[in-house]
């Protein structure tokens, strides 16, 4: 585990993702609405390279709406590209079964630049 | 006999021993013209739309995601450019050199409402497969190919498996399970299984997923609304389709027959051949054709692939998987490069280690008769398997 | 000391087609109904034990029913689960013959019974959400019906939402919902996913594993989610396929969970509260010695209650039905889980448990 330099923080707007060659797999780092957050680039099910999967949000259960369901947390989810588990990139854990969850690493930004420790 | 056009393997620089041998990978063709060049000239128009007219797609139940995956891995679109599945090198780095595998049977999925229409078509597909990935694209050996054939037009398609007959990389039929309500087991398939046992081929099954409503098979008691629980009873279909081959005396008819249902798993074999057991034991008048013992059948003349292995608890699927005692008759398949496929070094610890050299390769070994050996890949340890980490 | 037996699986017959006809609906008197025997997939030699064919009708006598399972079999209790005719086309006439069927179990197995042990099932035709909720409505008081009745086969699967009035009318009066193959002739499907059997072994194999598709249904269209107390039993049992083919609907459901999110635990979880099965003669390894560690998979342990299925030719012994079990396997099948399902718990502890 070591400190290391992503890019500038202008580099990285929010819904942007960008993959550091840290690690056996990757970490890919995401802006999230402004805020970064970072997980390792392997899937908790099979490894597939969890960053490559789409980010967008999820649906949750609401009987209230005519299609039942209610879209939320948009940008806050990673879909593995494999098997399509949803993953909240802010905790690395799975939507469906929190207690399958991914490696999750710290993220700062100093002095513009953005900084994993992985 | 037919002569074809190939090359010989290039093993001579560079050999690799058969480690993994996967046997359910999905080629696509480039582009429906690549496609059409196959086809007699007086088909092209009426089986592929023409002016403004596309082929729909038919998304009766949509897999998670489709509408941007397109049911396939993100990851699997060739860096060229095309669709997933469309270019054999990109499909040769991603799977023979990345996930190491050694040699993978290719299973191009394509169905027609119309009989001659899908015989036609099925052709033009062998004709495609055997031209750009069994031969210009085959220098290292390590594809092969499944012959389709039309369920609807037996007679037919016994004549196309006399069309491949001896062909070095073709090594099985493929026919779809959706056969429109007529069970694997009747008589109607003789002259295709007859053909296929005398050539050599095992008849190899494949479900469609992403289908049209048509050729979705009407489940007894209705069917689901989403894909989740009508994925989840998919392997009921080959329930049925084992037992009628069982029960109404195809393998009896056809001694030299071996069927591979592809693409359903395989837990689900060891409760069938125990239900079979028991009703054959109390009805044995019922079944006089049926001279041996249905799990007899199933052991011989039944294989079945992997994929998608179930997300079990290890110890438990390893437990249940003892006690299935199907170690001869399981090969492992990664459905490249659809959204749910089995990554090969994952898979390998979800099988009992006693069964996992047979699993990996020793079973789809012997069933198509492949070599020890194959040409390596750049990239490629010696011992198979990709040089990065 | 004799085990407590329960059999949740005994299907009562009338001594001849047309004695319905003394409980139908007068309004619907004149009308004709298929027979209990089904058009096809009849057994070769007879759908009953042979030696039942005693010149009556097997099964419809309910002294002769009595003396083969209390006295001769020991069983303490008897759930009946009578056949109707078949999922005609007329609706409110197959819920009229529904209800014929009931007040006939009423009248001739469950008021006159002198031995106290018969149970009955409220028989409902789904195709009839309305007339369905009615008949529970009116039958549910009566002390000894301990479950609703339908049949196995159906156009839709029975998570769909048109039949969920009737499951949460059951669930509301504590009454777990039996879903077993019924007899007579009906707007049906095929019975296997490739189209009709050509022998009788390969529809009799098959044939209960269609239960998975409603269950299936029931879990991921929210059933089970909105009622915490609906339960259903399987009643044909089909239970060995229970753990390939939950083992698929767990692991798609990690990849499916947005579109349904309703579903808010593994399916799996939802069988303990949720689902029972009766035992059947095709269920179950060939080789007793595999059964113990074959039953502790999807806890079905816990799930499967003996069913004879007399008089039909398959019934089977509690003996047969609990071959290889351990000891708390066979009382869990025996008796304590069906005691559990049917809230006959302080029934069974007055008994020679």
């Amino acid at each position: 585990m070591r400190r290391r330099r992503v890019c500038g923080v202008d580099e990285l707007p929010p819904g942007a993702m960008k993959l550091v060659a840290a690690g056996k797999f990757g970490v890919g780092v995401y802006n999230v609405g402004g805020q970064l957050y970072a997980i390792a680039n392997y899937c908790a099910h099979e490894g597939a390279p969890l960053c490559t999967g789409y980010v967008g949000g999820t649906n949750v259960h609401n009987p209230d709406r005519p299609g039942r369901l209610e879209f939320v947390r948009d940008g806050q989810i990673v879909r593995c590209p494999w098997h399509q588990w949803e993953f909240d990139v802010t905790n690395g854990r799975t939507l469906a079964d929190s207690s399958r969850k991914i490696r999750t690493y710290r993220v700062d930004v100093t002095d513009g630049e953005v900084f994993v420790t992985a | 006999m037919t002569t074809f056009d190939t090359v010989p393997p290039d093993t001579a620089s560079h050999t690799a021993p058969v480690t993994i041998v996967d046997t359910d990978v999905h080629p696509v063709p480039a582009s429906p013209d690549v496609l059409k060049s196959y086809a007699p000239a007086e088909w092209v128009d009426k089986i592929w739309p023409t002016g403004r007219a596309v082929t729909p797609q038919s998304y009766f139940y949509d897999t998670p995601d489709a509408y941007k995956s397109m049911s396939m891995r993100v990851d699997s679109m060739p860096p060229g450019g095309g669709f997933a599945g469309t270019d054999p090198e990109f499909a040769a780095q991603q799977l023979l050199v990345d996930a190491g595998v050694s040699i993978a049977m290719l299973e191009p999925m394509c169905d027609h409402q119309l009989p001659q229409h899908e015989h036609v078509m099925k052709s033009t597909y062998n004709d495609w497969l055997a031209d750009v990935w069994l031969n210009q694209n085959n220098a290292h050996g390590r594809w092969r190919g499944a012959i389709s054939v039309s369920a609807q037009t037996p007679a037919d398609a016994a004549r196309e498996v006399e069309r491949w007959g001896g062909h070095p990389y073709m090594a099985e039929v493929l026919m779809t399970p959706q056969t429109r309500g007529i069970p694997f087991g009747n008589p109607h398939f003789d002259p295709l299984y007859e053909a296929a046992a005398r050539n050599g081929f095992p008849i190899a099954t494949h479900l469609m997923g992403q289908t049209p409503f048509e050729l979705i098979p009407q489940y007894p008691v209705g069917n689901p609304a989403h894909w989740h629980d009508f994925f989840a009873s998919w392997p009921l279909l080959y329930v049925s389709h084992l037992m009628s081959l069982v029960f109404d005396g195809a393998f009896d008819r056809h001694p030299d027959l071996r069927v591979v249902f592809v693409e359903g798993g395989f837990t689900w074999a060891m409760p069938t051949m125990s239900r079979m057991d028991r009703i054959w034991e109390q009805r044995k008048a019922d079944l006089p054709h049926v001279r041996r013992r249905p799990s007899e059948y199933v052991r011989e003349h039944v294989r079945f692939t992997t994929q998608p292995l179930e997300e079990v608890e290890v110890g438990t699927y390893l437990e249940y998987l003892d006690m299935m005692d199907m170690g001869d008759n399981i090969m492992f398949s990664t459905d490249y490069p659809h959204w749910s496929y089995d990554s090969p070094a994952w898979a390998i610890n979800r099988f009992p280690s006693d069964q996992r050299e047979r699993i990996m390769k020793g079973n789809a070994t012997e069933l198509y008769g492949l070599p020890d050996v194959v040409g390596a890949l750049p990239g490629e340890r010696p011992s198979g398997g990709p040089d990065t980490a | 000391m004799k085990s407590p037996v329960i059999d949740t699986n005994v299907q009562p017959h009338f001594r001849y087609n047309a004695e319905i006809r003394k409980f139908i609906d007068p309004a619907y008197k004149t009308r004709a109904i298929p027979d209990v025997e089904q058009q096809w997939y009849q057994a070769p030699g007879g759908d009953y034990r042979a030696d039942l064919y005693d010149g009556k009708y097997p099964g419809s006598i309910p002294e002769t029913v009595a003396r083969h399972l209390f006295s001769d079999g020991g069983v303490d209790y008897a759930i009946l689960n009578p056949s109707t005719r078949g999922n005609v086309a007329d609706y409110l006439l197959n819920s009229r013959i529904c209800a014929a069927v009931n007040d006939w179990l009423v009248q001739r197995w469950l008021d006159a019974d002198v031995t106290g042990r018969f149970l009955g099932t409220i028989r409902v035709n789904p195709e009839d959400p309305r007339g369905a909720v009615a008949e529970i409505e009116r039958l549910a008081g009566h002390p000894k019906m301990v479950q609703v009745g339908v049949p196995m086969q159906s156009r839709e699967p029975y998570g769909k939402p048109m039949f969920e009035p009737i499951w949460e009318a059951a669930a509301a009066f504590g009454l777990p919902v039996a879903v077993h193959v019924n007899g007579g002739n009906g707007v049906d499907h095929a019975p296997t996913f490739a189209g009709h059997a050509h022998t009788y072994p390969g529809y009799a194999a098959f044939m209960p594993l269609n239960y998975f598709v409603h269950l299936a249904t029931l879990i991921v269209e929210g059933v089970f989610g909105r009622h915490p107390a609906a339960r259903f039993v399987f009643a044909d049992g089909g239970y060995d396929i229970l753990t390939p083919l939950m083992w698929r609907l767990d692991t798609f459901w990690l990849s499916m969970r947005d579109q349904t999110p309703w579903v808010d635990r593994y399916p799996s979880e939802y069988l303990a509260d949720h689902v029972r099965f009766c035992s059947s003669a095709f269920d179950g390894p060939t080789d007793p010695a595999d059964a113990r560690r074959w039953m502790d998979f999807t806890g079905k342990s816990d799930l499967v209650m003996y069913g004879s299925g007399y008089p039909h030719w398959s019934t089977t012994s509690p003996t047969d039905a609990v071959d290889g079990l351990d000891s708390e396997q066979r009382e869990k099948l025996l008796w304590r889980n069906a005691a559990g399902l049917y809230s006959l718990t302080r029934l069974m502890e007055g008994s020679d448990a």
